[in-house]
This record gives structure tokens, sequence and C-alpha cells, in this order.
């Protein structure tokens, strides 16, 4: 850390040691005298340039090449000696005019290290270098110290002055930005000067000036003429500059100004052995026509014409004219034509509100007709061009406005080409952080401060704040599974087969009710009713002089064919004939009566009631499954509970006898499940009738 | 396991044949019958599985899975396609998702089946009122009423219709017979508070809004209603103290933050009101307005990139929120994306926003 401190102090040290101002006597370069003599020379030959540069600048005029072939010669003896202190300032004026003036800048402060005093004009260039830089209060003290030292008694304060008021301006300007941002073009712009952009109204084509490589000769300081381009916008980007198409662009500097609203014709002007005129050019198809100056009225022989712009309505020509005897610098004028025919411009007017002490123009006219763009270096310019406004009141254009940073800036800043809507406009410029030389700057205008949106939310309407909905759907249902079963059956008698008219009840039996009555067929004995399926049903049967039938049987669910079938055959009431009471129940292992066996039981009743003759046996059965004995024992109770049921029913005792076989009269195998299910039974038999 | 079903259903056969013979041959009319009962039987179970469906779609409706009750309502009607029932509750539950033109296709089918089935009357106004198609929910709200003459809820519907046809007056007789019949009913008495507010008489809606309060004390937005219209009489201090009472009485209703931001943001308090937004979307996280209104306020302060992502928020909760493309339109200009910008005023003024047309028309075009 010491050593690079070390290091420091030693660099300043010698970079002040070797700050010296070096004379170009011959006494310091004793030792390359031809090189000094050479150099000296070259200062001479610069120094007549230099001396007609600075005074048409002092007469606000254009000092044309000679600042740049002054340069060339003193670039020769600054490479000699670079530490000449009014070398280097005569140097840094030679750029502060071209269309570089940043190069200026180190110029002038190297001159002022070297020799504060060395000329009376360096503090107005450290000035003009600070007020490049923005910093206006510097800008200001160097001014004032020059005004102070400077005793000429010419007219030189009035730059001076204009000076110190840019500076006030720019201050202000600096410290309240326009609502704008300005932007370069880098597919416009190149090395060489870009400038005088026209636009189309539709905002789709450009056209502008370039000194870029044209291929045609180089002049004396080493620059290419000056040529009109063209660029289309495309997608939001401008094609790749070309010359425009015709005869407009020479070996001459062919300058453009202005493209009418319509894009059919341009303005021009064109520099001949030093007599600046101005032209118009036609676009025929895709070509432009050779230019042709305009009468003496607008294009005199006698002035120099540079700037020109159409108005609105076709019928006025505003241009730029410089006036040598007033050393005002170009002022603006204004021609009507008497008939567009003839194209016969009226002797033109100045238009004095627009014009100041300094060069004034390029102009641009909007296509609003109220607006006009005007380019000073004078009014309230903060310093080089700046753009101007000024609108049409009552017929008369007011007081040119400065558009304001960062449209202008310390440097030059002129041209203004908008579009229709005049959101966008394109200028020219020679601030630092281009390009070089001249370039083109879009500007995009803000407009008036934009607003946001802010919203209350208000429920206005209930249903949208808390949805009302009814929600009052329909309730659910019980869901009915029931499937049907077709029961067909035919009653026959089971002795002869013949068909057999009889009466049917169909009995559910898990409620034990009766739920279809029906007789079969006489002729046929058949029957077929529906059934729900998946139930067990009981079936009676009965028929005149035949013996009571029933039995249980089962519906099942989703049987095959929908159907079931049955054949019931009757047995008439003879004395022997037994019948199985399939519809009695006992509890397992007892004697108990179960209630569903009731049914079965009271239509035995109803048979003995309806036949007061007939005496019948009741017997029980079992299947041989257990001790014989008992088996007997519970048959012959079972038996037992029947005729009790009976009895209490209303049937004499005498009518009625119990009979318990146990498994001695077996109908059925005893070896399989379902012999053994016929086997377990209760029997009545016809005794008597 | 095989061998031993099979032998299972041979026993089992049978059994069945000698217990229950088969007849001779079935006679053609037995055949016919036989077959009528079988079609009866196969009728049956669709009805059944219809039931279940529909069974099932109630429960889906009481769970608020409105959409699984609507697929359950189809399959139920796909069965049996004269279930009214099952038409009904599915066009209640297309509109609770606000599928309107579905729901009223629905309808349209069980008025079809039934043209007496009042409420689908109802129901189908609601879905032609949702889709904006204004004279055919007139017509069903009139049927409706003509159908079931004392269902305030008609009437009420009826007058939102008018409200929002522009057409006060007229909503007004609506919310009043609304209330005639109903007469606690706060919705009816806001909204024909704001009927008033809409024709400026804003002393009157004002009273509309109080009765409602009555009605129902915890009605936040009606407080809102009454902070917005008090800040439109002028009558500021009655307008915060209204948003207050509103945030008193529901700590997290949202609007009332928003509105009483706008109202601070007005008042030049722009902190106080960025809190207020702030709190609004921290309580609604998806709440359009108000995540908009942080995007002016940090338009306002310049902070562009915040005001872009708010306003960038705001569009992605509503897409069709026409200040929230103005917004940020606005803030993508000062971020150097003009041609985004122009294509955010474009959307706002395609979405009826004048300040969307005016920035387009003046910044957009050569």
């Amino acid at each position: 850390m010491f050593k690079r401190y070390l290091t420091f102090i030693l660099l300043t040290a010698t970079s002040s040691l070797f700050a010296q101002n070096i004379e170009f006597k011959s006494s310091n370069f004793k030792d390359k005298k031809e090189e000094f003599k050479k150099a000296e020379q070259a200062i001479e030959n610069g120094d007549v340039f230099y001396k007609i540069a600075n005074d048409a600048i002092f007469l606000v005029q254009n000092p044309g090449k000679n600042y740049k072939k002054a340069l060339i010669e003193y670039e020769i003896a600054q490479k000699f000696n670079p530490n000449n202190a009014e070398l280097n300032l005569k140097i840094g004026v030679c750029l502060a005019y071209s269309t570089d003036p940043f190069k200026a800048i180190p110029y002038f402060k190297k001159a002022k290290t070297l020799d504060p005093a060395c000329n009376p004009f360096l503090n107005y260039y450290l000035g003009y270098s600070q007020q490049l830089e923005g910093n206006f209060d510097e800008a200001l003290k160097s001014y004032s110290q020059f005004e102070t030292e400077y005793k000429k008694a010419d007219d030189f304060s009035k730059f001076v002055v204009q000076r110190k008021k840019e500076c006030a301006s720019g201050k202000t300007s600096f410290a309240n930005p326009v609502r704008a941002w300005v932007d370069i073009v880098p597919e416009l712009n190149s090395e060489f000067d870009d400038y005088a952009p026209s636009i189309s109204t539709d905002g789709s084509e450009l056209i502008f000036t370039s000194n870029r490589d044209n291929g045609h000769p180089i002049n004396d300081v080493g620059e290419y003429d000056k040529d009109i381009y063209t660029s289309t916008l495309n997608n939001g980007k401008w094609s790749a500059p070309k010359q425009i198409v015709g005869g407009v662009n020479s070996l001459l500097d062919d300058v453009s100004s202005n493209l009418s609203f319509d894009g059919t014709r341009m303005l021009l002007n064109r520099e001949s052995n030093g007599q600046k005129d101005i032209y118009e050019s036609v676009l025929k198809g895709n070509s432009w026509s050779d230019p042709v100056i305009f009468n003496f009225q607008i294009s005199s022989q006698k002035t120099n014409e540079e700037y020109a712009a159409y108005s609105d309505d076709g019928w006025s020509l505003y241009f730029t004219r410089d006036n040598d005897t007033r050393a005002n610098g170009y002022d603006i004028y204004n021609s009507k034509m008497q008939s567009k025919l003839n194209k016969d411009y009226a002797a033109a007017t100045t238009m004095i509100p627009m014009n100041s002490k300094f060069n004034d123009g390029p102009i641009y006219l909007h296509i609003d007709g109220e607006t006009m763009y005007i380019a000073s270096q004078g009014n309230e310019s903060i310093g080089g061009y700046d753009i101007f406004v000024s609108r049409k009141y009552r017929g008369a254009w007011t007081t040119p406005v400065n558009l304001g940073y960062p449209i202008n800036t310390p440097y030059d800043d002129f041209f203004f080409a908008a579009t229709a809507n005049g959101k966008f406009a394109y200028i020219s410029s020679n601030r630092a952080g281009g390009k070089g030389g001249y370039d083109i700057y879009k500007v995009t205008f803000w407009g008036v401060e934009k607003t946001p949106i802010v919203d209350v939310e208000d429920f206005l309407l209930s249903s949208i704040a808390m949805p009302m909905k009814d929600h009052q759907i329909e309730a659910t249902v019980d869901i009915n599974k029931k499937t049907f079963t077709v029961f067909k059956g035919a009653t026959f008698d089971a002795i002869t087969k013949k068909p057999i008219e009889a009466d049917i009840d169909i009995i559910d039996n898990t409620t034990g009710t009766i739920i279809e009555t029906f007789t079969t067929n006489s002729a046929s004995g058949k029957f077929i009713i529906t059934l729900v399926s998946g139930k067990n049903y009981g079936i009676a049967v009965k028929a005149k002089n035949y013996l009571f039938h029933s039995e249980n049987f089962d519906i099942p669910t989703g049987s095959s064919d929908n159907l079931v079938s049955k054949i019931i055959e009757l047995k008439n009431i003879a004395i022997g004939s037994k019948i199985t009471l399939r519809n009695v129940f006992f509890d397992t292992g007892k004697s108990s009566l179960r209630v569903e066996s009731n049914g079965e039981l009271d239509r035995v009743v109803k048979l003995l009631k309806d036949v007061p003759n007939l005496k019948i046996e009741i017997s029980g059965h079992t299947d041989n499954t257990g001790s014989a004995n008992l088996n007997e024992t519970l048959s012959q109770q079972r038996a037992e509970s029947v005729v009790t049921y009976l009895k209490n029913k209303g049937i004499i005792a005498n009518r009625l006898t119990a009979k318990g076989y146990g498994s001695s009269k077996p109908v059925s195998s005893n070896s399989t499940e379902d012999g053994k299910q016929q086997n377990r039974r209760t029997e009545f038999e016809i005794k008597g009738n | 396991m095989k061998m031993k079903n099979r032998f299972l259903l041979s026993i089992s056969f049978l059994v069945t044949f000698s217990t229950f013979a088969q007849l001779e041959e079935l006679t053609t009319s037995e055949i016919a019958y036989r077959d009528s009962i079988s079609a009866l039987n196969l009728k049956n179970e669709a009805t059944a599985q219809s039931q279940e469906f529909y069974n099932k779609g109630i429960q889906y409706f009481g769970e608020k899975n409105y959409t699984g009750a609507i697929e359950q309502f189809g399959k139920s009607i796909t069965l049996d396609p004269n279930f009214t029932a099952a038409y009904y509750n599915k066009g209640v539950a297309e509109n609770e998702v606000g599928n309107f033109k579905q729901a009223s296709i629905t309808l349209d089918k069980l008025i079809t089946i039934d043209p007496n089935y009042s409420k689908a009357y109802f129901q189908r106004a609601r879905a032609f009122q949702g889709n904006n198609d204004y004279l055919k929910a007139e017509k069903d709200y009139d049927k409706s009423i003509q159908l079931d003459p004392n269902n305030p809820k008609a009437y009420y519907n009826y007058g939102t219709l008018k409200f929002l046809q522009i057409d006060y007056p007229e909503a007004i007789k609506f919310f009043t017979k609304a209330i005639e019949l109903d007469p606690n009913f706060a919705f009816a008495f806001n909204d024909r508070g704001s009927c008033h507010r809409m024709m400026a008489n804003y002393p009157k809606a004002i009273l509309d809004y109080e009765a409602a309060l009555t009605k129902n004390p915890k009605l936040a937005f009606v407080l809102n209603n009454i902070g917005t219209t008090k800040k439109k009489m002028k009558d500021y201090p009655g307008a915060i103290a209204a948003f207050n009472k509103a945030i008193s009485i529901d700590p997290n209703y949202s609007p009332a933050y928003n509105n009483r931001g706008v109202y601070q943001l007005e008042q030049g308090k722009k902190e106080d009101a960025k809190n207020d937004f702030e709190k609004a979307l921290q309580l609604n996280p998806k709440y359009a307005a108000a995540a908009d209104n942080l995007s002016a306020i940090y338009f306002k302060q310049k902070e562009y990139k915040k005001a872009f992502e708010f306003a960038n928020n705001a569009i992605s909760f509503d897409s069709n929120y026409a200040g929230a493309y103005v917004n940020r339109g606005i803030a993508k200009e000062m971020l150097r994306d003009m041609e985004g910008a122009c294509n955010d005023w474009h959307k706002a003024e395609e979405l009826g926003a004048e300040l969307g047309k005016k920035y387009h028309s003046e910044n957009c075009n050569n």
C-alpha cells in the first residue's frame, strides 16, 4: 500500500514536471533544427487558415474548411512538440468548430495545464469545455474570468454574453429535463456526419445526408462530398441506408432539407464555389429528378441559402439565408407563391421573431400547420444549435421556446422531423457518445404525464358481492331395484292328468300375506302370473272334490330365462289319500309350531270345516338321523301339536288322530340331503269321508 | 374349485327340474308376456342405476363438488331420459360453476319434458342472465313469476337484470316487490339502494343501504357501498367511517381496505394507501384491483419496474381487467417497451377503457 502511494506521488510529480509549456523557439530544439523548422512552418501555414476561420466565426459566418486545413498543419507541429500551450489551444479551437467538438476538451485542458496565461481566449474555451460537460457553474466562472481579462473593444462580448446565458439556461434545463427519451439510431449512423433527417408523413421512410464513403474522390481535407440517403422502417428497425435513386446526388455537397408531406418533393441545398442555394427535386416513380434551383427570390446569387421547409399547405417556403451585412449568421425567411403552377415565389421576408444574432435554422413545419420547429444558436440555447418550437397564435408565430434537455444539449442539436402524431421525432446532434460527427437520434416524447388508473371496488349488486344461488336442488329418491319373474303353471288331476280348474292363493312368506288369488283355466288348468324376484312364496291350491295342495317355493333373482314353471297335481279326496303339509314348520328339535305355519294349518281347518265328514290322521315323519326312539317321540309330539292347533280352531277331536312314525315311513331316500328334506314332513291322511 | 362349482350347479339344476318341471313349450302370447316382463326388468334396472347416479350427484353437490355432481346427473339422465329432477339438479350445478350455456341447454330439455316445472324457468333465467342474454332471461323470470308468483328471488333476480340493463326505475320496482314478499330481504334493500345511487339520489341510496344493514348488520359490502356513496357525496369522514366499520365487522373484507386505500391516495397519503392495498392483497392474494392500485402508486413514485409487476399480477388475476392493461402499458412505456405498451393500451381499449384508447391513439400511431 505504502509502495503504491509512493508510486502515485511520483507519477503526479513526474506529470507536473513534464507539464511545462515548451515554446516553439529554436533554442528549445537545438538538436532538431530541421524538424523544428518544419513544425514552425506548419504553424505558420495553419495560422493563415486559423485566422480566416476565426474571422468568419467572429462574423457568425461559416468557417468553411479553414479550421480543418489549419488542424492538418497544427497536427504536424503538435506531433513534434505536444507541450505548447498555444498550439494546444489552437488545435482545441479547430476541433471545437468541427463536428466532433468533444475532442477539443483535452486540448483546452492541456493548454491550461501548460500555461493558463498562454492566450486570453483560453478561459473562454475552457468555459466552452466545461459547458459541453454540463459543468455550468464552472463554465460561468471561466466565462466571467475571460470577460474580466478580455479588454478588446470589439463585438466578441456578444459571444460571451450568449455563452453565459446558455449556461444559465442549461443549468435550469438539466435540472428539469423534458419528458422525452433521446436515443441514437444505430442503423442510420456512421463515423462520418449523418444528419438532416426528413421523414415521410406515415413514418415509414427517412432520408438524410451523410458524408460517408460514397466512392467519390475525397477533397483537400480528406472528406467525401455529402450525398442524400434513404432508409425504410421495417418491424421497428431502419434498413441499411442507400443513396437515393435519381439525379440528386452529385460530386458536390447535396444536403437534404425537407420532404413534402406527401413525400413526392424534396428540398435540398448544394454548394458550388462557395455559393449555397436551395433546390427542389421531384419523385417520379422511384427516382428523384435532377434538382432544380429556385428562382432568385429564394436562391439568390448575392446570398447563401441553406435550409428550407415546405409549409403545411404547400404555398409557402421557409428557408435560411445568410446576411453578410449584419454578422448575424443565417436568418429565417418566408416566401409565398402566387401560383402553384408557376411556382412564382414572391420576395422573401425575414421572420423577425424567429431570428437571433446567431445562426438560425434549419426549420421544420409540422403537418398540423400550427407548429414550427427551428434550430438556433441564439435565443435561449443551452449551447451550440438547439431546437426550439414556435406555435401559431392568432395567425402569428410565438417566440420560439427551447425544447429542453435531453433533446437539446450544449452541443449542436438541430433538425427536427416528426411523425404525424408528434410522438416521435428525429434530430441530428454531435453530442458525446455518438458514432462520430453528427449522428441521427430518435426522440420519443412521453407526452403529458400519464395518469394510472386507480379503482374503487363497489359491490352495488349484492348478488355479485355474495352470489345468491338457489341451492334448493331436488331431493334424493329411494332406489327401486325390483325385478319380476314370470311364474307359470297348471293344475292337473294327479291320477287322470286332466286339467283341473283350481283356486290358487300365492302367499308372500316373509309377511304371511296373500298377494295373489286367482283361478286356473278350466280347460287347460294353466295359469301365468308375475312375481317379484328374490323371495320365498307359498302356494295353496284348492279344487272341488280334490285334496287341498300347498307348498313353498323360491323365485330367484336374475334367472336366465326369467321364468319359473310349476305343475300342480291335485289328489282326489279319497280315503287313504295322503297330503304332505309342506308349509308347516317347527322350531328346530322341538314340537312347537312356528307362526309361519298358521296359514297352512288354517287351510286344513278350512278343509275340515268345508268337508264336515272328513276324518284325518295327522302324522309326523323324520329322516333317519339320530335315534329311532327320539325321532318317533318328536314326530308324535309334532303331530299332536298340529292336532292341538286344529282342535283349538274348533275341529272336533274325534275327527283327528295324531301319529308319530319317526323315520319309519320315508318317501324318499335318506341317503341325500334332499331326500332327507322330503322325509322330514307333516302329513295328513284321509281316514274317513 | 372349478370342478366343485360345476358339480353344485348340476345338482341345483336337477333339483329345480324335479321340483319345477318345465312346461312344454311356451305359446306365442306367453313368450310375448315373458318378454314384456324382461323388458320391464331391464327398464327397472336402468331406472335404479339412474337413481343411484342421481343420489350420488346430490351427495357431490352437497360436498360442493359441482363438476362431479354434473357428471353424475348426466349419467342419471342418460339412463333415464325422463328423470326431470336429474335435469333440474344438473342445470343448477351448471349454473353454480358458471357454465351458463350448458345450464340453459339442460334446462331447455327439462322444460320440453315438463313445461310446468316452475323452478326450471327461474334457473334457466339465471343461466341466460349469466350468459348476458337478458331478453331471454326476462322471459323466463316472467314465466317463473307467473307459475310461482310468491317467489321473492325471482323478483330480485329480475331486478338485478334490469339494473344490469341500466333500467334503474324498473329495477327499483322489482326490488320493491321482492321486499314486499320478504321484508327481511337485505340484498333487495342494498340493490334498490344501488339503483338510487346510480340515479345520483345518494340520500335515498344511503337510506336503503342502512335498511339492508338493519336486516343483516354483518354485510360488510353494504358498508363498503355506504363508504363509496358517501365519498361521492364528498362526505369524507362518513366514507372513511364506513370503510373502517366494514373492516371492524369483517377484518378480512379486502374491498374495504382497497377503497380506503384509494381514499388515502386521493388525500395524498401514499404510504397509508400502499399499506391498505397491501393488506387487501394479503387478504385476497388474487385481488386484481388492489394489485393494480399498487401498480398505480409505484408508477406515481416512478418505480416503474414494480408498477409493471403489480399490473402484470392484476392481469394474471383477471385477464379482462382493462385498468390493469392501461397501467401495465404506462409502466412498460417508461421501461422502454413501447411495443408492449401499445399492445396493452390496445387491449385496454378493446376491453372498453377510454384511457387505453386515448393513450393508444396518442402514442402508438405514426
